[in-house]
Order: C-alpha cells, then structure tokens, then sequence
C-alpha cells in the first residue's frame, strides 16, 4: 500500500459524518472531565444522565422521522400536551390512576403520530407547515387540560425518575437505580426499539423512502403508511420523555417542551442525520445528543450568567446546524471529485 | 403459443400519436430486438405492455392469455419485468439493499440480509464481476447504477424481460457481461425484449428484430430465416423510397461567422465540441435523443458555470459562464422541457411575454404596461396563439399554444443567435408549419442565425443549412447541402458508416 | 373566432371569478364565523367589537406581509422569528423614545438597523449556504430572545413610545382606528409594486419556477436575501407599532404573532410554495382570524381554544388546498 492510497484512505474516513461527531463527543467529554473534576464520580453521573436523558429520546425520535424525508416541529408541544394528559388523569391517592394515565397517554401519543402521519403521508401535505400546524393543536390541547402548570401524580410512577423516591421500594431496586438509573433504562428501551426497528423491512424503508421517494414508490413501497409509522414512532420516543419529565417534576406544563424541538432537529443534525433524509443513524443522533448536552455542561461551567443562556443556547444551535450542513456538503463534493 | 402477442395497439398522448398501429411477437426463449429511430414508437410500446401506460385499443396476449396491466407492480407479478432507466435506486442504499428492494425475504421478524447478499452477489457477479455489492448507490456511476437497476429486474425471476435500452450508458465489457447473462436466461426458457440504438448490438444478441417507424412496425427479420442486413435495416428505419424532397426556405446566409465554439468541454456530457455558426444560418443539432444536444443548448445559453471552452460573438470573446451573459449578447435560448424550464405555468400570457426583458438593462420600474401590451398583442397575432386573451393563464393552453408562447417571449428582442431546444416537440403539425415560417421569417429579415435541435430529423431536413450530428456528447459529423437525408442522418447518428 | 355578446360576458365573469375566486371564499369564511357567532353568543357583532377586531387584524395582517414576501419568492421561504424580531426593536427603542417625540428619527433608524442585520442574517444563510429556513429562523428566534434576556436581565424595560407612534397605533379618529388607514396604505403600495412594478413581476418569476426565472438571467440568491431582509425589516417596523400600541415594551409581545401571520397567508390562500402575492386575500385571512378568535374567546375557551382553533383550521385549510400538495 502506498502513501497515497493509505492518505486517501485516511480522508475518506476523516470525511465520514460518523467520524467526526464521535470525535467532537470525545473532545467535549474531555472539556467537561476537566472542567467538573468528579464527572464520572456516580452520583454526578447519575446527575448528567438524568439531565441528558430527556433530550437523548427526542433525538432519537427526530431522527427516525428526519431519515424518512420529514421533520416534526410539533415535537415539543406533543411533549407537553402527554405530559399535561398524564398529570390530569393521575389521583395522588389512587395508584391505578398511573396505570390508565400511562395506556391514555400511550394512545393520546399514537394518534398524535397518526393526525401528522396522515397528513404528511396520505394527504402530502408539506411536513414544516404540517406540523407547524399541528404544534399549535398540540398546544391548544394541553392548555386546554391544563392551564396553569399542576397536576397530580401517583407515588410509583415517581419510579420513572428515581427508584429510591417511591414510597417502600425494595432495597435491591433502589440500590440498583443509584447505578442505573430509570432514565438509563428508557433511553435503553429506546435502543432496543430501534435495534429491533432496523432489523425489519420498516427499518430499511425508512431510509428508502427518505432516499428518494419516487424511486421507493417505484418499488413496491407503500411510502404514505411508512411515513405515519415514522411519526408513529416519533410520538413513542416522545412518549418515553414525558413518562420521564412527569415522574421528575410531578406535574404537567403546556409550554415545557417548547424548547426541545429545535434542540432535538439540532443534536440530530449534528450527530450526522441529513436533513433531506435517507442518511444517518440513530446511535449516532444519541451523540449528537450528547455532545449537544455536554456543551450545555461546559456553558454553564464556564459560569455564564443565567441571561445569557437563551442567547448562547441559540448561537449554538446555528453553530452547530451551520457547521454540520456545510460540512455535509464539503465531504459530498469530495466525494464527487473521487468519482469523476 | 408464443409468449407474448401484441396486436393492433393504438396510443395517443394529447393530441400526438405514439403509436397508430403497434404489433409484436415474442417467443419462448427468444430475445425480440426493437429498433427505430427518435419517436418511432418502441419505447412506448415496451411502456404500454408494462402497464405504464394504457393503450387506447389493442390487444396484449401473454402466455396465451390477454392481459392489461395497470401499473409495472402487477405486471411484475405476472413475471414480466421492465428495466427503466435508473428509475428506482435508492442512492442511499447498498447495492444488495436496491436490489432486494420491495422483494425483502424474512427469517422470522427479521429481513433475511444473508440470503439477499447471496442472491444480489450471484447476479453481480456475472453482470460486473468486482463490483462490491456493499456499496452505496450514489458512489456509482451510471454504468454501474444501471447493472443494479438490471441487477434488480433479473432477481425477481421474471419470465419476459423487457429492457428498454439498458446499454445507453454501459462500457463495451458491461455489455458483452450482460450479453453472456441474457444467454444464460434464454436457456433457462426466459423471453426478452431488447432495445438499443447500437444496431451492431441488436444484430449480435437477439434472434427477431422488429423495426419500428412513426408509430406501427415497418418490417421483421428474422434471424433464423434470413442474415441480418444492416443497410435493409436502414431502409426499413428511414423508409425505402421514400425519399421526400423539401422545398428548401429561400435564405443564404452570409460568409460572416456571428459565433464561433471552440472546444466546449462539460463534464461527461459534452467533449470538445467546436463550431463556427454563420450569420444568417440555420444549423442543426442532430442525433439520436440524449447525446448531449440539450445540454449544449443550454451551455450556449450560459446555464452552466463550470463549462470550459472559448466562445466569440461577433469576433468578442465572451465567457458563456451566467445565463445574463448570454442574454446581454444576444443569445437566446427557447428551452426544450417547456414547464420545466420555459413557462411560469400559474401565470397570464401577459406576465410570461415580458419576463424575459427583466434581464436586460435599464427596465423602467413601472412596467409600461400599455406598450408592452401592445407588443405581446403583435406576437400573439403573429405567431397564431390561439388563447382568450393576455390574461389567460398559460397552464390552461394546449401545448402547442405553450411551446409559441415560448418562442413569443424572446421575439421582441434583437436576437443575434437564436437556440432553439426541440421547440415543435409535442406540437401538432399545423403550429408547427406555423412556428417554423414565422422564425424563418425573422431569419430573412433581420439575418438571425439559429441553432435548432429537434429529435424529429424531418424538421432538420427541411429546415437546416448544415446539421451536426451529435454522439454521445461529441460532435461526429457535420453533414452540408445533399448529405441532408434520411440515410445519411440515421447513418451517422447510428454510426454505422464512417 | 366569432363571439356573441352574452358567451363575451359570460367569459369575463369566468375570468373575474377565477381571479377573486380564493377571496370571496375567505369572505364567505367569515360570514360564515358571524354568523355562528350571533347563533352560539348573540351580541356578536356589535360595533364596537368590530372596530376592535379590525384593529387587531391589522397588526396580524402587518405580520402576514412580512410572511407573504418570504413565502412568495419560493423555496419553501418562512420566517419564524418575525415575533421577536418585533420585540427586540420595540424592548431597545423603548428607552431611546422615552415617551417623547423627539427621538423618533433615531428610533427609527435603530428599527431599520435591527430589522436589516437580522434579515442579512436569515437571507445569507438560506439563499446562499442553502441552510432550510425553518431551522435557520428557528434559531434565529432564540438567538433574539437570548439578546432580549440578556439585555432586560435584572431591569424592568423602561422607556415609553413617542406619542406619534400611540397617535397612529393606538389612537382613532373619530371610530375608526388609525392603523387601519395605514393598513389601507401599505396594502396599496404593495398591491401596486406586486402588479405594476418590475419588482412584482420579479418575485412571481422566482416564486413560480426558479429555473426559468434563472434562465432568464435574474439572479435569484440576490432576491431571496432580499425577500428576508424585506421581511425582518417590516417585523422591525411592526415592533414600533406594537409599542405604540401597547404603550410599554414586554418579552412575548411579538410572539404571539408569528402563527397567525403564516396562517393568515395559508387561510387567504396564497400558495406556501411560491409565485403567489396577493395582499387583499392575505389582510382578510388576518380578519377571519381576528373573528375566529373573538369567537373561542366569546365562547370561554380562551388562549387554548384559540390556539386549538387556529392549528385545527389551518390542518384543514391545508388539506383543501389541493394544489399545494405534494403532487406525485
């Protein structure tokens, strides 16, 4: 092997999107190490886990529907709303209130996938203004069940967040969330589910007809119903977040997922899912996650002052979208330029 | 029994007939070559037995059986399967993945990656051997791109395959591996159709030709009876004794070169194309479809930024990098795909007449709309638009209509080069006769040179001085005076003589 | 061709109704929300509602321009940070007007200055880096409200529009609200740009088919950068009015009008992919809004039943507008 085949070996793998987000994770896993000297110290990373989760299972969400050829702005406010139907129908005092309001919100978050699935798919509505539309019914909805932030929740679904804070939990469970904690598990139930997702035809599809549509239709594919399964999905992925924020904060808020949208397109983006579709992956949309969380770490480390957040929270987000696109394109014409 | 009998199949598309009288016999076993030149009907006919189109009236046997199939999956299921060109890859995807696509075994839950790495491997293996079926579809270029597109007809054992000029963009070696496979599936009792414009091809690989002309089939040879000929294939193509004469327009253009090319290179699509055009001319642009006469329309237009090559308007040399510098010049184009390219379809005749002068300098900011309504009223008068009135919205016109309002746009310009890309195509005769007598007009008048591409070689003949034609981006031949005829331009596009 | 008298007329009414076909069904839209109105609460259409309805339609039909222009250029154009965009200029130049006339020209000019660095800002990163403008103005949005936070951090906003502005926004002579007379003057001057100017025809070629419009030799990144700095210049200016009308500056001010601006272009039926402008049907998409509005809120649904209302009729407004679907 000669030098020159070994350099473009060595380009062609630089240039892989892959590459470099894991390489930007471990950069800015080394920033934070340095800056919070007890990072990985259990407690702490309990702490980071906890915080982190959230975002990680809207990523992931974002990502599935942004491979398919779409997007879902109504991302956060359908977090909201589950969160808001989950705290209406849970009664402090009856613990099988937990139980319907988590098969209701199960269903509530299904059909949220089935409106802006049927009309992304089936009625082919363009999907920013689709579900620019439906962020606001979304919106409506949990004011609507609750106007003022509040609700009520039953003691074991605080088990979503900390095992050691539901009332006689067993010494072993409890013990064992202050290793993994629940938000662990549900960002590895998340796992699973695509794990299982991408071993199936939709799995293949999604990236299909994210690809090219056309060409997919063209192939037998049934590209409307592939698309309501992709919001479908999204909403789960949603779904697993509110079970989170709800056994966190214990209660409902129409406007608390507001923020998340935009975090969610752009940790996807960052952990390389092209926004046109058909391309990326899911493990490492999780990175974009990270790496999205872990800057937020260091901002706050680097003692910025609360005001500000809102601000460098934006730049970052252009940074990162800006950074990502271009790059994107600069690795595509090198690409071209091996293949001319 | 044969394997498929088609018979008396009639398709028209708006007011254009494909085909008035479409027969074919394919046997069991045989590769059935179609031949024909641009329009001839082959491609649609292939298209009807697929079931992309509908035919209005005739009759599809297959097996024995009559059959209308309403979309390619149907007919897929019958086992006739048709390769598009690159019309269903997943650039995204592996080569493997495309051509499993919509046919994915499952073990159990799962898709059954092993057997489709298999399957997919096997047939590579023969078409390309080399090729690494792990790679992704837009790392390839377009000769591999087609091997998996006929990669992916073949793994869903088909009994007819239909292939509708697959070697367009195939290297010659691509062509003899494919050649080899096809043998192997007339063994195994499988049908083809094979359409190509190489006719050393067609003569090589298949057993019956079929040659097709404006719309029916004009003659049939069959291999096993009689050798196959090409100058008869000619003859049938272009149509024995039938060489028309045309009265030629009564124009001599000047001795002066108004433009002058000189090794246009673009990409793949055009190499060292040079040319001097002569004021006052009319130069043709021939060729079978697709050898990069569009693209030069449009590259003399300044459409593309990275063309390389030297370009002198009258003597000055410009760079024919932006379209507005094309404009500035003079040079204007009327574009061949009209919706694409040519027409703001939701809007009035009006606003489409007068788009083009935004472009120029100096345009006055309130459209002075009397006078420019006065000058799109003289074009539409001139050109015969048959439309309500200005107002009428463009989409709303037949498509002949359309392609004038198309070249009514630039008539109000002093145009010193005028590019025109196919402009009667889909038009009927009588717009057409029309079309063609205004611009040559102008021609006369004010000694406008214009390059013409048609795909309709009758439209070359009666209306060109000289007429390049075009291969596979290069320009082959440029044939002047008595050379304009039927032979010699299906020759040379074909390449059949030197 | 020979034409009678009668198949004449009987054209031109075609013509005239195809031309106003998507404003008289607006119209026909808010007939038909009075008319519930008066059914479900009675006393709905009291003058005074009216008037009120009608001034607050003009701010959204204010916002709804700067959506038309980024919209009509083409290329899936929307602008989503049109509200705080608004509410940074009127949270600066509140304290610059401090409740006197005499800083107006500076005010002003500050406007302008804020509305054309973020519209460079937006234009830039979608016509030329082709960034899509959802997320760019997406973020863009944060971004202002971060700049907001950080500069009302720990300080209430101080500082009071110029009685100018309260005269025009806030203020009406005799029964009719002043804005509305400039709402009657800027959809004539944008009326009369879009159909008799070369700008008009500009935008519907870039709207309608970019490669034509390119082919012509327009240079269609420069119009769309402009289109957005148009945009963010106009939401600046609107932040002037917004104060105006309120009297002080505070942090949502605008961003309760980012849905109802796109929605009033949705709703007046001017196409989201482009080549489309038509102001009239846009300012009565804002008044069926507005009336839509007062009905969730005469009802008792308040702020959830309108936000309900408006995503649920914009999904079906989407759905009936065929010809802005993706077509196969």
């Amino acid at each position: 092997m000669n030098a020159q085949a070994i350099r473009k070996d060595i380009r062609k793998w630089i240039f892989k999107p892959e590459t470099s987000s894991l390489l930007i994770f471990l950069l800015m896993l080394l920033i934070t190490v340095l800056l919070q000297k007890n990072f990985f110290e259990s407690q702490s990373l309990v702490r980071s886990i906890n915080a982190f989760a959230p975002l990680i299972l809207m990523t992931m969400g974002q990502a599935i529907v942004m491979i398919s050829g779409t997007i879902d702005l109504s991302a956060g406010p359908a977090l909201s709303l589950m969160t808001c139907v989950l705290t209406y129908i849970m009664k402090t005092n009856d613990p099988v209130t937990g139980v319907t309001a988590f098969i209701v919100t199960l269903l509530v978050a299904v059909l949220i996938g089935v409106i802006n699935g049927f009309g992304a798919g089936y009625l082919r509505i363009p999907p920013v203004i689709l579900t620019f539309a439906t962020s606001y019914i979304w919106l409506g909805a949990a004011l609507f069940i609750r106007p003022t932030p509040g609700g009520q929740t039953v003691d074991w679904f605080k088990a979503f967040y900390d095992f050691g804070s539901v009332k006689n939990a067993p010494a072993g469970l409890v013990a064992f969330g202050k290793v993994i904690p629940p938000a662990l598990l549900l960002v590895l139930i998340g796992c699973v589910l695509w794990y299982i997702l991408s071993k199936t035809r939709t799995g293949r599809y999604l990236y299909a007809v994210g690809s090219n549509g056309d060409s997919a239709y063209a192939s037998g594919i049934n590209t409307a119903k592939l698309q309501m399964k992709a919001f479908i999905l999204n909403a789960l992925y949603i779904f697993l977040a509110s079970l989170f924020f709800v056994g966190q904060n214990l209660s409902g808020d129409a406007r608390m997922g507001d923020p998340m949208t935009l975090k969610a397109i752009a940790a996807a983006v960052v952990g390389g899912i092209a926004m046109s579709g058909g391309r990326g992956s899911v493990y490492f949309a999780i990175i974009g996650a990270l790496i999205m969380s872990l800057v937020n770490k260091i901002i706050f480390f680097a003692n910025i002052p609360n005001a500000y957040q809102t601000l460098v929270s934006g730049l970052i987000v252009v940074a990162a979208i800006s950074s990502s696109m271009i790059y994107t394109k600069v690795s595509h014409s090198e690409k071209n330029k091996e293949n001319a | 029994m044969n394997a498929l009998e088609v018979t008396g199949i009639r398709k028209c598309f708006g007011g254009v007939v494909a085909l008035s009288n479409g027969n074919l016999v394919c046997q069991f076993g045989k590769i059935t070559g179609l031949l024909g030149a641009n329009g001839s009907g082959k491609s649609t006919i292939s298209k009807i037995i697929t079931g992309v189109y509908a035919a209005d009236e005739g009759e599809i046997k297959y097996n024995g059986k009559a059959i209308k199939y309403r979309n390619p999956h149907e007919a897929k299921r019958d086992g006739i399967a048709m390769i598009f060109q690159n019309l269903s890859l997943i650039p995204d995807l592996t080569v493997w993945q495309n051509i499993v696509l919509g046919a994915e075994t499952k073990k159990g839950m799962f898709l059954n990656n092993k057997q489709a790495k298999i399957l997919s491997q096997e047939i590579i293996g023969q078409l390309q051997p080399g090729l690494d079926i792990n790679r992704k579809v837009s790392e390839l270029n377009p000769g591999e791109m087609q091997i998996v597109e006929i990669a992916k007809a073949i793994s869903s054992e088909p009994r007819l395959l239909i292939l509708d000029e697959p070697t367009a963009a195939l290297e010659q070696e691509q062509v003899q591996n494919l050649f080899k496979y096809m043998r192997r599936l007339r063994h195994q009792g499988v049908s083809m159709i094979f359409t190509s414009h190489r006719i050393w091809e067609v003569m090589e690989i298949c057993q019956d030709v079929i040659i097709f002309r404006n719309g029916e089939n004009v003659g049939a040879i069959n291999s096993e009876v009689e050798a196959m000929d090409p100058e008869k294939i000619i003859s049938f193509i272009t149509g024995e004794a039938n060489h028309r004469q045309f009265t030629k327009a009564d124009h001599k253009p000047s001795d002066d070169t108004v433009l002058r090319i000189k090794d246009l290179n673009y990409g793949k699509s055009l190499k060292n194309i040079s040319f001097d055009l002569k004021k006052g001319e009319v130069l043709g642009i021939g060729g079978l479809a697709g050898q990069g006469q569009s693209e030069l329309m449009l590259a003399l237009a300044g459409s593309f930024p990275q063309l390389k090559g030297e370009a002198y308007i009258n003597g000055k040399k410009i760079r024919l990098i932006r379209p507005k510098t094309a404009i500035r010049n003079n040079i204007l184009l009327v574009p061949g795909d009209r919706q694409l390219e040519g027409l703001l379809m939701n809007h009035s005749l009006y606003t489409n007449m007068i788009f083009p002068k935004l472009a120029q300098k100096r345009q006055p900011l309130f459209t002075p709309r009397k006078k420019y309504r006065k000058e799109c009223q003289d074009i539409i008068k001139a050109l015969s638009i048959k439309a309500h009135s200005l107002d009428t919205v463009v989409g709303t016109l037949s498509g002949g209509n359309q392609q004038k309002v198309v070249v009514g746009k630039w008539l109000s310009f002093s145009t010193s080069v005028l590019l025109l890309a196919d402009p009667a195509k889909g038009v009927d005769v009588g717009a057409k006769r029309e079309m063609y007598e205004y611009i040559l007009k102008e021609v006369k008048d004010k000694q406008m040179s214009i390059i013409l591409y048609a795909s309709d070689s009758e439209e070359l003949m009666q209306y060109c001085d000289r007429l390049m034609i075009m291969y596979e981006g290069k320009a082959v031949a440029m044939l002047t005076g008595e050379e304009i005829n039927e032979d010699t331009i299906v020759a040379t596009s074909m390449r059949i003589r030197q | 061709m020979e034409k009678t008298l009668l198949s004449k007329r009987k054209e031109s009414l075609t013509v005239f109704y195809g031309n106003y076909k998507k404003i008289i069904a607006v119209c026909l839209l808010i007939l038909l929300l009075f008319v519930l109105g008066q059914v479900l609460v009675g006393n709905f259409m009291s003058a005074s509602q009216l008037l009120l309805t009608i001034k607050m339609s003009s701010f959204i039909a204010f916002f709804g321009l700067c959506q038309m222009a980024v919209i009509s250029v083409g290329g899936n154009g929307l602008d989503l940070s049109v509200g705080y965009t608004a509410t940074l200029t009127a949270v600066l130049t509140a304290s610059v007007m401090d409740g006197q006339n005499g800083n107006l020209p500076q005010a002003l000019l500050m406007a302008l200055g804020i509305g054309i660095l973020v519209g460079l800002a937006n234009g830039l990163l979608i016509a030329y880096v082709k960034l899509p403008p959802l997320v760019v103005t997406l973020a863009m949005s944060s971004i202002l409200q971060g700049i907001i936070n950080v500069y009302t951090a720990g300080k209430n906003i101080t500082g009071k529009p110029s009685p100018v502005l309260q005269l025009i926004a806030a203020k009406s002579t005799g029964i009719v609200p002043n804005v509305l007379f400039l709402l009657i003057l800027v959809a004539l001057i944008v009326t009369l740009i879009l159909n008799k100017t070369k700008f008009g025809l500009i935008v519907y070629g870039v709207g309608s088919n970019e490669r034509t419009a390119y082919l012509s030799g327009i240079n269609v990144r420069v119009v769309r950068c402009a289109a957005y700095i148009i945009c963010s210049t106009l939401a600046s200016l609107i932040g002037l009015l917004l104060i105006g009308n309120m009297g002080t500056a505070f942090k949502d001010m605008g961003s309760n009008y980012v849905m109802p601006s796109v929605a009033a272009v949705v709703v007046g039926g001017v196409s989201m992919k482009g080549g489309e402008g038509n102001y009239l049907a846009v300012i009565l998409g804002a008044v069926f809004l507005q009336t839509l509005t007062n009905l969730l809120v005469a009802l008792g649904w308040g702020d959830a039943g309108k936000w309900l209302g408006f995503g649920l009729v914009l999904y079906i407004l989407l759905m009936a507008y065929v010809s802005d679907r993706r077509r196969r």
